[in-house]
């Protein structure tokens, strides 16, 4: 699951990883639940992603991983996570003390690498490159394909940014890329 | 096109009916369905089809029955809502024998008694095909157009918000549900000015030179004839039925949910087992009497105050078994689920009724009005 508030990009990074998984040969489910606020309100992704056609519930019962982006709303994702589930938290964000006890925890200070790199809006995907090199869920090189074809054509001009926001996160989690 | 993509379940309709050979989809947008037209407005054209969105459920669904009356695969559809406004027309294909095909994107389960019940004038039904996940729906969709041109009459299919909007890799495949007899009363304008041109006619009263059946003789051959889709068309499916000492039945997403909880709970040792009704109309009911005899216990769920509920009510063995365990729980858009639709949460309420039970149903949690929209 990957959870936080409308605007930091929830949906995209969730949308971006179901496609890399589907591009990758796996099979893949995606379901959302968002806000209707376009910034702000409740944003929340459910990805399935497994080796073998999935009947999978699209609101799910619980959840191995979590991206944790904002404390805001996060409550029904984290009462989800199993106990030791990976937690990637937007660590310049997220208040210390909603990140669920006994988990393993990846910090990554996503707003901060967004900002150095002067695309503060791709924060998400920068948890989302951190995400993938911890899990080896999917290819980065995938990620990066699914992210530049999920963009709208005027948002074309945005893919250098987000390909080294995926590239930096993939560093702090100590993946290669 | 058989490779698999990565569709939401609105999409995945709209290119299973493409490859289903639908020419022609009119409908307004209304969420949820307001994906599927968005969807076919530019898949359909891609194939040289027609997609219109026009200027009322009204509209959309007339439009259709022209051009179903002239022979073509054709569709619309709309959440409940719209539905509502095109009763009339689908009551009136029904008894015209026009086939067509009404995609219901539900915003719930409260439109059973609309699907099934009808709500036009007349003596009439509607085969209603409830998929429980989006590669059912593919399927369904495929077999929708088939029951349509094999019973000359308009089919519904029943989604609701989890379907039309989750997104889950799907192969689109050709589906072969077997032969289909000739479109040998279309409109197609081949006997137009011989003094014998065809009707399609609610009342099949013919013309001074060419007299037709007349009501009474056309309404009963419509009533025999759902009378054989009834005997004929039921469609069910039973998981840990036979050993099971209670029944859960559900339909649609909901089943996947119980699904899904029976499961753990027959892990756990639990003797539960799941009654899936696959067409709403006609109910399987003969199936469901023969698989609720000797239950303790049988339990319902919907995510509304009890509408299939009457079905089961008709058809189950004894009667004194039956637990309603759905109820209303609507988000707080009004456009989806309320927070009854969760596994932890059915799971409880069938528990209840298991061995060791409270034998009292848990209340419906109540929903949060901060949770947002779906979709």
């Amino acid at each position: 699951m990957a959870t936080g508030i409308g605007g930091q990009g929830i949906q995209l990074l969730a949308k971006t990883l179901a496609l890399a998984a589907t591009r990758q040969g796996l099979h893949a489910m995606l379901s959302s639940e968002v806000g209707g606020e376009m910034r702000g309100g409740p944003s929340l992704s459910s990805v399935v992603i497994g080796d073998a056609p999935l009947h999978a519930l699209p609101i799910l019962e619980q959840t191995d991983t979590l991206i944790l982006s904002h404390h805001r709303h996060s409550e029904r994702a984290r009462e989800r996570l199993v106990p030791g589930g990976l937690v990637v938290v937007n660590a310049d964000v997220v208040d210390e003390e909603v990140v669920p006890a006994g988990s393993e925890v990846v910090r990554v200070p996503a707003v901060g690498i967004a900002r150095e790199i002067g695309s503060p809006q791709s924060s998400g995907l920068v948890l989302l490159g951190a995400y993938a090199a911890r899990t080896g869920l999917v290819d980065h090189h995938q990620l990066g394909a699914a992210m530049e074809s999920l963009l709208p054509p005027y948002r074309a001009k945005a893919v250098p940014a987000n390909l080294e926001a995926l590239r930096r996160g993939a560093a702090v989690a100590g993946g290669d890329s | 096109m058989s490779e698999r993509q990565l569709l939401d379940g609105s999409t995945a309709i709209a290119k299973s009916a493409i490859a289903a050979g639908m020419s022609f989809f009119a409908g307004y947008p209304m969420s949820p369905f307001t994906h599927l037209l968005e969807s076919l407005s530019k898949h359909l054209p891609e194939v040289g089809g027609t997609c219109i969105n026009a200027e009322s459920e009204i509209e959309g669904v007339n439009m259709v029955l022209g051009a179903a009356a002239a022979g073509a695969r054709a569709a619309t559809g709309s959440c409940g809502q719209g539905i509502a406004l095109m009763q009339e027309t689908i009551g009136e294909a029904a008894q015209n024998e026009t086939p067509f095909v009404v995609f219901n994107m539900a915003r719930g389960q409260a439109d059973y008694f609309q699907c099934t019940k009808g709500g036009g004038w007349g003596d009439y039904r509607t085969i209603t095909l409830a998929p429980k996940d989006i590669h059912e729906a593919v399927e369904h969709t495929q077999l929708a157009f088939h029951l349509a041109d094999k019973h000359r009459s308009p089919v519904i299919l029943l989604g609701d918000p989890l379907l039309a909007t989750t997104q889950v890799g799907v192969e689109i495949t050709r589906f072969d549900f077997g032969a289909l007899p000739a479109k040998d009363w279309a409109l197609d304008g081949s006997t137009s000015g011989t003094g014998r041109s065809r009707q399609v006619w609610t009342w099949a009263m013919g013309k001074v030179t060419d007299p037709g059946l007349g009501m009474d003789q056309h309404w009963r051959n419509i009533a025999d004839k759902f009378d054989r889709i009834a005997a004929t068309e039921a469609r069910h499916e039973e998981i840990a039925t036979d050993d099971a000492d209670v029944l859960v039945i559900a339909y649609g997403s909901a089943a996947a949910f119980v699904e899904h909880v029976c499961r753990r709970l027959r892990d756990e040792g639990h003797r539960v087992g799941v009654f899936r009704p696959v067409t709403l109309w006609p109910f399987p009911g003969e199936a469901l009497l023969a698989a609720t005899e000797g239950k303790r216990k049988v339990l319902v769920f919907e995510v509304n105050s009890g509408q299939m509920l009457d079905d089961v009510r008709a058809w189950t063995h004894d009667r004194r078994t039956i637990e309603f365990i759905g109820g209303v729980s609507v988000h707080e858009s009004g456009l989806s689920f309320g927070p009854l639709l969760d596994a932890p949460v059915i799971r409880e309420r069938i528990l209840a009724h298991l061995p060791g039970g409270s034998g009292v149903t848990p209340p419906i949690p109540a929903t949060p009005m901060e949770t947002g929209v779906v979709g």
